[in-house]
């Protein structure tokens, strides 16, 4: 029963977190194709841009494997 | 590094103003500024006959930029070598040579846009036009019959059915209907039918709003079974026409492209002196010329003037203090091995003069977690192979060329990396012949890998606050502090933890928290309440570089799976393609992604802590930069 709420959380972390850094990547990176079309200098920004909400999809990957790991022993 | 410059004033008789402008432009190296305002000095302007030849110049260099874009000519690499203007024998020359060329090569653009619209339109229609070239040669035999070609949309295919049936039942047999399904999904309809009917048709599909085919101009009035064989021989004779306008513009740039290279670039340095001029100062008697130059440089232009000037003109420095960083041009200057990483910091604005060039620290650490990541000798030697092969392909100085610069190191930590963490195409080569890993194996150690790429983000990101501390120490003494005291609160904040879960002596512990209980009311005393809040998003930056472990995570398993589709899929060998096909698709995320990741972990995390963007390119006057000298004010203030 622990076992399954274990996979649960870290299904929950990983899946949320992915979901969330979709929706954003989404949004952000219609917004920076626009901008390049018209400032193609911007490119480092829109790199940076695109890939911060990444973040929380990585550290939502961290936190599942944590509960794998350690609390499912 | 960014180069150090100097700011340098040229001050001289008035008479030698123009000698001097053009032996600034011989030197090559000088960065124009406008002259500091002093009272009783003017800037430079031009008098009427020499505005009245820029602007006959500038007229010129249209009619040349335009001709040489009709002819595609290359962009000119050569830099003219004269150092004195055109003269006007060769500016008449140029200007007929530049008026009959850019006649002649924007009529044969002209007649090339006609030529593909002409194809692209008959192309639309081809399938369908031979499809119904028989049925409309049995019309043309026959004295009774005609023909009519009508598009209907697609959304009113279902309709067709129906049409032919009525009209099958009202006309008999002589009434045929042939169908195409076009490309952009509508359907392109032949019918046949007795001659005297025609107009009742075409009532019926008017009635419909059913368009007939709009055929091309010259053979809108002919006939369907006369226009539908002379489209198609049109259609034909299209690719020879084109071929002879690409022959004739290739005769064209070879026989006038070199001489029209040449004019622009003698234009193009007459009008940068001209725009050179109008930056200089003068009074009634002298003139100055501010500007930059790179230190080294410095004694080679006083030099340089007064060979050419001679002893009335002179060359002094401008005091360090006379001048603010935030005005001086900015050069990068790396070594060779270096270099290549300058075009990421290209993908930024430039960092401020008196800032750190972070070139170097770049070309450490990008390679370093490249490699970390993707983590698989046998990727990496496949991406070394690659980068060699594009290297030996490409042009000097090319884009192409610097990717695979800036690649070569990345494979070489990529196969470092494999053969530590026991990867080779996966765990390929430890189920063939029971390679170990040498340090890790991500397979299973996936919390090393973690702590691993977390203690990378702490070294990467104390290195970017003490950097920090180092650039803003003259500007912002306060503020370097607050970074100096960060970097010594996350080093002090990990080496409690560390003590803590005893992974350092647990002695350690108390004095660290202490150290940090002093830091705290410091940092807050130099960087104000806003201290902790971004001492907090630090220790995020921290933790965002697990994505080393997470991303070289994904890899690895990816690279498990396709090995484990040898022997999972019936035969061996459609195993082994799936298999091939797998690694050639992980191969290009395995590029992909950590570049990405790399490039972000670098720009937010580390960046972050030091850069400081703004600063103006250094573009020095010089021979062969004529595009430059069309733009005024370019230059900094």
């Amino acid at each position: 029963m622990i076992n399954m709420w274990i996979a649960i959380a870290a299904a929950a972390a990983i899946g949320i977190t992915a979901i969330a850094t979709a929706w954003a990547q989404a949004r952000i990176g219609a917004a920076a194709a626009a901008s390049l079309a018209e400032k193609p200098e911007l490119t480092g920004t829109a790199i940076i841009l695109v890939a911060i909400p990444e973040t929380m999809v990585i550290l939502g990957f961290v936190v599942a494997v944590l509960l794998i790991l350690r609390a499912g022993g | 590094m960014i180069v150090p410059m100097t700011r340098v004033r040229i001050l001289g008789p008035r008479e030698q103003f123009e000698s001097t402008i053009a032996a600034v432009q011989d030197f090559g190296k000088m960065h124009l500024a406008d002259a500091s305002p002093h009272a009783g000095v003017t800037p430079a302007r031009l008098d009427a006959r020499t505005e009245r030849r820029r602007r006959y110049l500038l007229r010129l260099v249209d009619d040349i930029d335009e001709a040489r874009r009709a002819l595609r000519a290359p962009p000119s690499a050569a830099a003219p070598t004269r150092k004195r203007g055109p003269t006007p024998a060769e500016l008449a020359r140029w200007a007929r040579l530049a008026r009959r060329t850019r006649e002649a090569a924007v009529a044969l653009r002209e007649r090339e846009t006609s030529l593909q619209e002409e194809r692209a339109l008959l192309d639309r229609y081809r399938e369908f036009l031979a499809a119904v070239l028989p049925a409309v040669r049995k019309v043309k035999d026959s004295p009774r019959l005609t023909s009519h070609a009508v598009v209907v949309p697609g959304s009113a295919r279902a309709a067709l059915a129906p049409l032919a049936a009525a009209l099958r039942a009202e006309l008999g047999a002589e009434f045929t209907m042939t169908t195409h399904a076009l490309a952009g999904g509508d359907v392109a309809v032949l019918l046949v039918l007795p001659r005297e009917f025609s107009a009742h048709l075409e009532e019926r599909l008017a009635g419909a709003r059913v368009p007939e085919v709009p055929l091309p101009a010259p053979f809108r009035d002919l006939p369907l079974d006369e226009a539908v064989p002379r489209m198609l021989v049109r259609l034909g004779a299209i690719p020879p026409e084109l071929g002879e306008v690409a022959g004739e513009r290739a005769r064209l740039l070879a026989e006038r492209g070199g001489e029209l290279a040449r004019a622009r670039a003698a234009i193009g340095d007459w009008l940068a002196i001209a725009t050179a001029h109008e930056r200089g100062h003068v009074t009634a008697h002298a003139f100055a010329i501010d500007g930059w130059v790179p230190e080294p440089a410095f004694d080679e232009l006083a030099a340089g003037i007064a060979r050419a000037s001679g002893p009335t003109v002179v060359v002094e420095s401008v005091a360090r203090e006379e001048w603010g960083a935030e005005d001086a041009p900015v050069a990068l200057s790396n070594p060779r091995l270096f270099r290549p990483f300058e075009a990421m910091i290209a993908l930024l604005p430039l960092p401020r003069y008196g800032s750190i060039d972070p070139t170097p620290f770049v070309a450490v650490f990008f390679p370093l977690i490249f490699g970390m990541i993707l983590g698989d000798a046998g990727y990496g030697v496949v991406l070394a192979v690659v980068a060699l092969t594009l290297h030996h392909r490409s042009q000097p100085g090319s884009m192409l060329r610097v990717v695979t610069e800036v690649a070569g190191p990345c494979a070489a930590f990529a196969i470092i990396f494999g053969v530590l963490y026991g990867e080779y195409f996966g765990d390929a080569a430890r189920r063939a012949f029971g390679i170990p890993a040498l340090l890790v194996d991500r397979e299973q150690a996936v919390l090393a890998m973690l702590a691993a790429a977390v203690a990378l983000g702490v070294v990467h990101v104390v290195l970017g606050l003490v950097l920090g501390a180092i650039s803003m120490a003259r500007r912002e003494p306060r503020a370097a502090i607050g970074r100096g005291i960060s970097a010594v609160m996350v080093v002090l904040v990990v080496a409690a933890l560390l003590a803590a879960f005893d992974f350092l002596p647990a002695r350690l512990f108390t004095p660290s928290v202490i150290g940090l209980l002093i830091a705290f009311p410091v940092l807050v005393f130099a960087e104000g309440l806003i201290a902790p809040v971004e001492l907090l998003a630090t220790f995020g930056n921290i933790l965002s570089y697990a994505r080393i472990m997470a991303i070289g995570t994904a890899s690895v398993m990816l690279a498990v799976v396709a090995n484990q589709m040898v022997g999972a899929v019936g035969s061996a060998a459609v195993g082994l393609m799936f298999a091939l096909l797998f690694h050639l698709v992980n191969f290009a995320i395995g590029l992909f992604s950590p570049a990405i990741h790399t490039l972000r972990l670098h720009y937010v995390e580390f960046f972050g802590k030091f850069y400081s963007p703004g600063g103006t390119p250094y573009h020095p006057f010089r021979h062969g930069n004529g595009a430059a000298g069309l733009q005024p004010r370019e230059v900094s203030r």
